[in-house]
C-alpha cells in the first residue's frame, strides 16, 4: 500500500538538506542563488527548522584581514567540536560580471575538514555588499543542521548595515593603525557591531587602534539588551586572542544573538506604524537645520511626493546678482530627500543630476516639487521639477537613493 | 627545470565577453544564459602557477565565477571543493607530469557522484598521453600557445551541457 | 663627381657627426616607410642606429674598466673565457639514482666539466617517496631520499676533482647527503667546490613556490646558518647563489630581475653581517644565477651593468675591502621560457642565441636548455646537443678568442647605461619599502612582477612581439612524428621503494631520533646552527621527508599567498 505523504512531512530534497547531505545543500545553493525556487515557497518551507544556528556576521575593510580571522576561528571552533557553513562573498565585476572567489582559498587548510562546508558567493553588484540571495543561503545552511554558520561580506565598509538583517552576531575587523581614520568609517558600522575586532594585533598600531575602538563605543548608546561591545585583539600568524574571540561569540549568541535575526525580520520599525507620509516629510522637513538656514518650507508632502518652496533674497544670489546655483540645488535637493524618505526608511542619496535652465532673481518664489520615478527595495529614482510662481520652469533635477533598512527620526 | 609559456594567437574577431545593462548577470540569466562557475586548481608536485592564474583571470574577464586554489591540492580536497561550491567545470593546470594522476581525479570525482562536472587540462601534455586523458573523460587537453578566447568559450559551452545534462536528470 | 682613386678609401661626405648624422637620418626617413617604435623587454627605446654621439669612447673608454679591474663591466677576470672557458653545467636529473648515474657519465663523455643533479618534485616538495604517488617519482627528476641514494647516483665521480652544484633549497638535505656522502668515500669536504643553487629563499616566496618549504623568518635564518656552517667547513662550496631566474621566468624583464636580484643579496648580506660575520669572509662566495633571454644585446647589456653596480654595492654599501668580494660571477641558464612547443627543433636555433648572449655578457658557468624541454624532460639526444652547442660556440665560432668583444659598441655601451639607471630605478623603490625581505612581505615585488608579466602577455597576443610558429608562421604540423620521452621504468622505480623501505628498516631508529631532536631544538636556539644538524642528521640515516617534516614543525611550513 502507497502510504500518503504526511502534510506535514517535508519533500525528498528537503530532507536530504535536513539530514545534512552536502550534495544536496550544495544544489539548493545553487538553486537558491540562481532563482530556480519560488523564494516564498522555500522560506515557507525551511521557516520550521530555521533558528538553530549561531549565524556570525563578519564585515570589515578590504585588507583588515578577514579571511585570515575566518580561518583562525575555523581552526578554533573545530577544536570545540563545532560544524560550521560558511558562506564568502567576494565582489563580481560591474563590467564582464565574473569574479574570482578568492576567500575560501584565504580561509586555508579547513576548508577540507568534513566538519567545515563552504561555499563561495559572487556579490553580482549588490550595492548593499552582500548577495541578494545571501540570506536564503543562510537559512539553508541554518536549516541543514550546521552549528554555525559564518557570512564573510564584501570589505566595503559602506551599508554594512546590511548584514544587521542576516547575522545574530556581528563581528566588524579593523586593520591596525587605523588612527585617525576611526571617525571616517561610517558610524553604521561601529552602531551595529556587538564584537569588534582588532587584526593582525602583534603590529605596533594595533594597541592605539584598540584604544580608539573603545573611545567610540563610550560614545555611542547603549545597547537595547545591555551587552558590551568587547574590543579584541587577534593575531591570525600566532593565533593570540583567537580563544577570547570564540569565547566572546559564543557567549553573546547565547545571551541575545542566537535566532535574534529571526525576531528583526518579524519586528517592523517603530514609527512607521503609527505616522503617514505626509504627516511625516512635514515633520522632518521642520527638523533639517540646513532647510531651516535657508528658508525652505515644506507646503504639500505624500508618499513619495513632497513640495517645497523658497522666496529668493539677497543672500541667495550670486555675483551676477541672479540666483546662485547651489540654492536651487538645495531647494530640489530638499524636495528629494523628503520625498524619498517619506516612507519610513532612512534613504541615502548616491546620485543627483541637475539642469539649470532660466536664470531667477531677487523676490522670486520658486517652488519644487519632487516626485516618485520608481522604487525598489534598494532603489529609488526621483524628479524634481523646480518652477517659478508664474510658472516658468527654472530647473530640472533627478536623484536616485539607496534604501536602507534603518528607520527614519 | 623550465617553464615554457609562450601562449596565444591574436583572439578571433568579435570574441568579447557580453557587457551592456546595468546588470550584467540579470540580464544574462532573463536571456537565458548561464554564469559559469569554475574551479582552477593544480594537483600534483608542480608549483607553477602563472599559467594558471592567467587562465582564472582571463576567465573571469569572460564574465565567469572563478575558484582559484594555489598548487598542490589534494585530489580529495578538490572534490569536496568541487561538491560543496557546485562547479560547472574543472580546470586542472598541468606543466610537470602531474597530468598522469588526472585519472585519478577523475575516479574520485564519479565516487563522489561528480561524474558529470566537465573537466579541462591545459598545460604541458605529451601527444602520446593526450588520448589516455581523454579516454579517462577529461573533455579537451589545451597545449601551450592556446589563445584565452577560445579557452572562455569552450569552457563556457562545456558549462552549459553540465548545467543542461543536470536540469535533464 | 670625382671619380674614386682605386686604394683609397672613398671620404664620407661629412666627418662632423651632428651633421653626418643628419644626413643619415634624411636618408633613413625617406626609405624606412613605416617606421614603429621598438623597445626592448626592459621597455628601453631602442633606436635604429648609435652613434660616438651616443657614447663616445674617447670620454668613457677609461671608465669601463679593464677586464679583472673594477668596475668590472668588461669582465670580472683578467683572462674570461680565453683563459679558462666558462663551466658547461647541464642540469640532469630523471628516475632512480641509477638511471641518473648513467646519464650523467654520458654528459661527463660529451664534454660537461661540472654536474647538477635535478631531484624529483617529490622531492621538492619536502616528501619522501613512500608518502607521494607513484605514477609522479622520476617524471622531472631523479628520487634521493637518502645519503645512500646521493652516493649511487654520483658513483664514480670524484668530488674533489669535480664541481657539483645542488638544486636543493632550505634546508639542503642534498648538500648534506652529498657531505655525509663523501666523508664515508674518505674525500676531504675543504676540496668539494659547488654551489647551493637554490639557496635564495626570498625569490622562491616570489616566483617560484614551487621550492618554498619553510616559512619566511626561519628560511632566513637557515640561509644564515648554512652561509656560516660552509665558509668554515666547505670552504669551496658557494652557499649563497642568488637567484634572478625565478623572477624573470615569472615576468619580470631583465632589468627588474636584475634590481630585485641585487636587493636579495644587498640584503642576505646585511643578514650576515647583522651576524657578525666580515664581508670579505663571506662575499666571496656570494654567486649569482639568471636566465638569459632571446633578447641578445639586452642580455650582455644587463650583465654588463650588474657587474658594475655590484662591484660598488660591495665595496660602498658593505663595506668589502678585499677585490673578491666585489666580483659579480654568475650562472646562467637559457631561458626555457622563450622556447616554444610548436616547430620545436626552432628552439635550437633560440638556445643558440640565448647561449651567445650569456657568453658575451661574460658569464662564468653554462647551462643550455635542450630544444625539447617544452615538451618534457629532455631526451639523450636533446641533451647532447645542448652540451653541442656550447662547444660549437666556444670552439668553431672561437666566441672565447676575444673578451667582452661588444664592449666600444655605441650601441652596447649605450644600452649598458641605460640599463643601469634602470636596474637602478627599480632598487631605489625597493630599498625604500625597507630592503628586499619588507619589499617582499608586503607583495610589492610580486605585484611588479605581475604586471610586467600581463603586459609581456599582451604584447605577445596582439601580435606586437612575433613568436614564431605560435603567433606567425605557423604551419600545421604532425604532432605523431614527436618524440615520447619514455616514462621512468615502473618496475625499476618500484624496487628503488622496496629498497629506500629495507633503508629505513636497517638503520638505528635511535640514533635518528636523536638526530632529529637535536636538529628541532637547534630551531629553536640562535646559538646553534641548523644546517650542521642536518648534515648530522643525514649522517645518521634520516631521510629527506623527516627532516623536512621536523624543520617545518618548528618554524613553520612555507605557504605563499595565492593572487589572481
Amino acid at each position: 500500500m502507497k502510504r500518503e505523504p504526511h502534510v506535514h512531512e517535508p519533500p525528498a530534497w528537503l530532507q536530504a538538506v535536513l539530514s545534512g547531505q552536502r550534495a544536496a545543500i550544495a544544489r539548493l545553493l545553487s538553486q537558491v542563488e540562481r532563482g530556480d525556487r519560488d523564494p516564498a515557497a522555500l522560506s515557507a518551507a525551511l521557516a520550521p527548522h530555521l533558528g538553530r544556528a549561531h549565524v556570525l556576521g563578519i564585515t570589515g575593510a578590504p585588507g583588515a584581514g578577514k579571511s585570515t580571522l575566518v580561518h583562525a576561528l575555523l581552526g578554533e571552533l573545530l577544536g570545540r567540536g563545532r560544524t560550521i557553513g560558511v558562506v564568502a562573498v567576494d565582489p563580481s565585476s560591474p563590467i564582464t560580471g565574473g569574479a574570482v572567489l578568492g576567500d575560501r582559498v584565504r580561509m586555508g587548510r579547513h576548508g577540507a575538514h568534513p566538519d567545515v562546508f563552504i561555499r563561495s558567493v559572487a556579490s553580482r553588484g549588490h550595492l548593499g555588499g552582500l548577495s541578494k540571495t545571501t540570506s536564503a543561503m543562510i537559512d539553508v545552511l541554518d536549516a541543514a543542521g550546521f552549528d554555525m554558520v559564518i557570512v564573510e561580506t564584501v570589505g566595503a565598509g559602506q551599508s554594512e548595515v546590511e548584514i544587521m538583517r542576516v547575522a545574530d552576531t556581528r563581528l566588524v575587523a579593523c586593520p591596525p593603525g587605523l588612527g585617525d581614520d576611526v571617525q571616517a568609517i561610517k558610524a553604521g558600522i561601529l552602531e551595529i557591531a556587538d564584537v569588534l575586532v582588532v587584526t593582525k594585533a602583534d603590529l605596533p598600531g594595533a594597541q592605539p587602534t584598540a584604544r580608539d575602538l573603545k573611545d567610540m563605543l563610550h560614545l555611542r548608546a547603549a545597547a537595547a539588551d545591555g551587552w558590551m561591545v568587547p574590543v579584541i585583539g587577534v593575531s591570525g600568524t600566532s593565533g593570540t586572542g583567537i580563544a577570547p574571540l570564540a569565547d566572546a561569540i559564543e557567549t553573546h549568541g547565547a545571551a541575545a544573538g542566537r535566532g535574534r535575526r529571526l525576531r528583526h525580520l518579524a519586528t517592523p520599525a517603530p514609527h512607521a506604524a503609527h505616522e503617514g507620509p505626509a504627516a511625516r516629510v512635514r515633520r522632518l522637513a521642520t527638523l533639517d537645520p540646513f532647510v531651516r538656514a535657508l528658508g525652505i518650507s515644506c507646503t504639500d508632502a505624500g508618499p513619495g511626493m513632497a513640495v517645497v518652496e523658497i522666496t529668493l533674497g539677497p543672500r541667495h544670489l550670486n555675483f551676477n546678482g541672479t540666483c546662485h546655483g547651489g540654492v536651487t540645488f538645495a531647494l530640489a535637493d530638499t524636495a528629494f530627500g523628503l520625498a524619498s524618505n517619506s516612507h519610513g526608511k532612512v534613504a541615502a542619496g548616491i546620485d543627483a543630476h541637475i539642469t539649470y535652465q532660466v536664470a531667477a532673481n531677487e523676490g522670486d518664489r520658486l517652488i519644487a516639487r519632487a516626485t516618485e520615478v520608481s522604487r525598489s527595495r534598494k532603489l529609488a529614482v526621483y524628479r524634481v521639477d523646480v518652477a517659478r510662481s508664474d510658472g516658468t520652469a527654472i530647473s530640472s533635477f533627478t536623484g536616485t537613493v539607496y534604501v536602507t533598512q534603518v528607520a527614519t527620526p | 627545470m623550465s617553464n615554457t609559456m609562450s601562449s596565444a594567437a591574436r583572439p578571433p574577431e568579435g570574441a568579447r565577453a557580453p557587457s551592456g545593462g546595468s546588470d550584467p548577470h540579470a540580464a544574462g540569466e532573463r536571456r537565458g544564459a548561464i554564469v559559469p562557475k569554475v574551479l582552477v586548481t593544480k594537483i600534483g608536485f608542480d608549483g607553477h602557477d602563472r599559467g594558471s592564474r592567467v587562465v582564472a583571470a582571463g576567465l573571469r574577464d569572460a564574465g565567469m565565477e572563478v575558484i582559484y586554489t594555489p598548487p598542490w591540492q589534494e585530489i580529495a580536497a578538490v572534490v569536496k571543493l568541487a561538491l560543496e561550491e557546485d562547479v560547472d567545470v574543472i580546470g586542472v593546470s598541468s606543466l610537470a607530469t602531474d597530468h598522469l594522476i588526472v585519472p585519478k581525479l577523475m575516479d574520485a570525482l564519479r565516487d563522489a557522484g561528480l561524474g558529470d562536472v566537465g573537466v579541462v587540462v591545459g598545460g604541458i601534455v605529451p601527444d602520446g598521453e593526450e588520448q589516455a586523458l581523454v579516454r579517462a573523460g577529461v573533455a579537451r587537453v589545451f597545449h601551450p600557445g592556446g589563445a584565452m578566447p577560445d579557452i572562455a568559450a569552450f569552457v563556457r559551452e562545456l558549462a552549459c551541457q553540465v548545467r543542461a545534462r543536470r536540469v535533464a536528470a | 663627381m670625382n671619380k674614386p682613386v682605386p686604394g683609397e678609401l672613398l671620404a664620407p661626405p661629412s666627418t662632423d657627426p651632428q651633421a653626418a648624422l643628419a644626413a643619415w637620418q634624411q636618408d633613413y626617413a625617406a626609405t624606412v616607410g613605416t617606421d614603429k617604435d621598438v623597445a626592448n623587454r626592459s621597455g628601453i627605446p631602442i633606436k635604429p642606429l648609435y652613434t660616438e654621439l651616443d657614447w663616445d669612447a674617447g670620454d668613457r673608454a677609461a671608465g669601463l674598466g679593464m677586464p679583472g679591474q673594477p668596475p668590472y663591466t668588461r669582465g670580472i677576470y683578467a683572462t674570461m673565457h680565453r683563459g679558462r672557458t666558462w663551466t658547461q653545467r647541464q642540469l640532469v636529473g630523471l628516475g632512480t639514482p641509477a638511471q641518473y648515474n648513467e646519464r650523467l657519465r654520458e654528459i661527463l663523455a660529451h664534454g660537461a666539466t661540472a654536474i647538477s643533479p635535478i631531484p624529483c618534485n617529490s622531492v621538492f616538495r619536502g616528501y619522501d617517496m613512500d608518502e607521494s604517488h607513484i605514477e609522479l617519482l622520476g617524471t622531472c627528476g631523479t628520487v634521493i631520499n637518502t645519503w645512500e641514494h646521493m652516493d649511487q647516483a654520483l658513483a664514480g665521480v670524484d668530488l674533489a676533482r669535480i664541481s657539483c652544484a645542488q638544486n636543493d633549497p632550505s634546508p639542503f638535505t642534498l648538500l648534506a647527503f652529498m657531505l655525509a656522502a663523501a666523508r664515508r668515500r674518505g674525500t676531504d669536504w675543504r676540496q668539494i667546490s659547488g654551489t647551493s643553487n637554490q639557496s635564495d629563499y626570498l625569490s622562491h616566496y616570489v616566483a617560484n613556490h614551487m621550492f618554498f618549504r619553510i616559512a619566511l623568518p626561519g628560511a632566513r635564518r637557515i640561509l644564515g646558518d648554512h652561509i656560516e656552517f660552509c665558509n668554515r667547513h666547505v670552504p669551496r662550496w658557494n652557499p649563497m647563489s642568488v637567484v634572478g631566474q625565478h623572477m624573470q621566468q615569472a615576468g619580470a624583464n631583465p632589468a627588474e630581475a636584475v634590481a630585485f636580484t641585487l636587493c636579495t643579496a644587498i640584503q642576505n648580506a646585511r643578514d650576515c653581517i647583522a651576524r657578525g660575520m666580515d664581508p670579505d669572509q663571506f662575499l666571496p662566495r656570494f654567486t649569482f644565477f639568471f636566465d638569459i633571454s632571446i633578447s641578445l644585446f639586452e642580455e650582455v647589456a644587463k650583465f654588463r651593468a650588474a657587474r658594475r653596480i655590484w662591484a660598488r654595492v660591495t665595496r660602498d654599501l658593505l663595506g668589502a675591502r678585499d677585490a673578491r668580494s666585489w666580483r659579480f660571477k654568475f650562472h646562467g641558464q637559457t631561458s626555457g621560457v622563450d622556447l616554444t612547443r610548436q616547430q620545436p627543433l626552432n628552439n635550437i636555433a633560440r638556445v643558440t642565441v640565448q647561449a651567445m648572449a650569456g657568453i658575451l655578457g661574460g658569464l662564468q658557468s653554462l647551462h643550455t636548455d635542450a630544444w625539447d624541454e617544452a615538451l618534457s624532460v629532455p631526451s639523450a639526444d636533446g641533451a647532447r646537443i645542448a652540451v653541442a652547442t656550447q662547444n660549437i660556440l666556444r670552439e668553431e665560432a672561437h666566441l672565447t678568442d676575444v673578451i667582452d668583444p661588444l664592449g666600444g659598441s655605441f650601441y652596447v655601451e649605450t644600452l649598458t647605461d641605460q640599463m643601469q639607471a634602470e636596474i637602478e630605478r627599480v632598487m631605489k623603490i625597493v630599498e625604500e619599502a625597507g630592503g628586499m625581505y619588507a619589499a617582499v612581505e608586503a607583495g610589492l615585488v610580486q605585484r611588479m612582477i605581475g604586471e610586467s608579466a600581463r603586459r609581456f602577455q599582451q604584447r605577445v597576443d596582439d601580435g606586437g612581439q612575433t613568436v614564431v610558429g605560435v603567433n606567425a608562421y605557423q604551419v600545421d604540423e604532425d604532432s605523431s612524428a614527436r618524440p615520447i620521452n619514455p616514462r621512468p621504468d615502473r618496475a625499476a622505480m618500484q624496487a628503488h621503494l622496496a629498497a629506500f623501505q629495507d633503508f629505513k628498516a636497517r638503520r638505528s631508529q635511535d640514533a635518528v631520533q636523536r638526530a632529529l631532536d637535536a636538529m628541532a631544538r637547534a630551531a629553536g636556539d640562535t646559538g646553534d646552527n641548523i644546517f650542521g644538524r642536518v648534515v648530522e642528521a643525514a649522517e645518521a640515516g634520516c631521510t629527506h621527508g623527516e627532516i623536512c617534516r621536523t624543520l617545518r614543525r618548528e618554524l613553520g611550513f612555507g605557504h605563499v599567498q595565492a593572487i589572481v
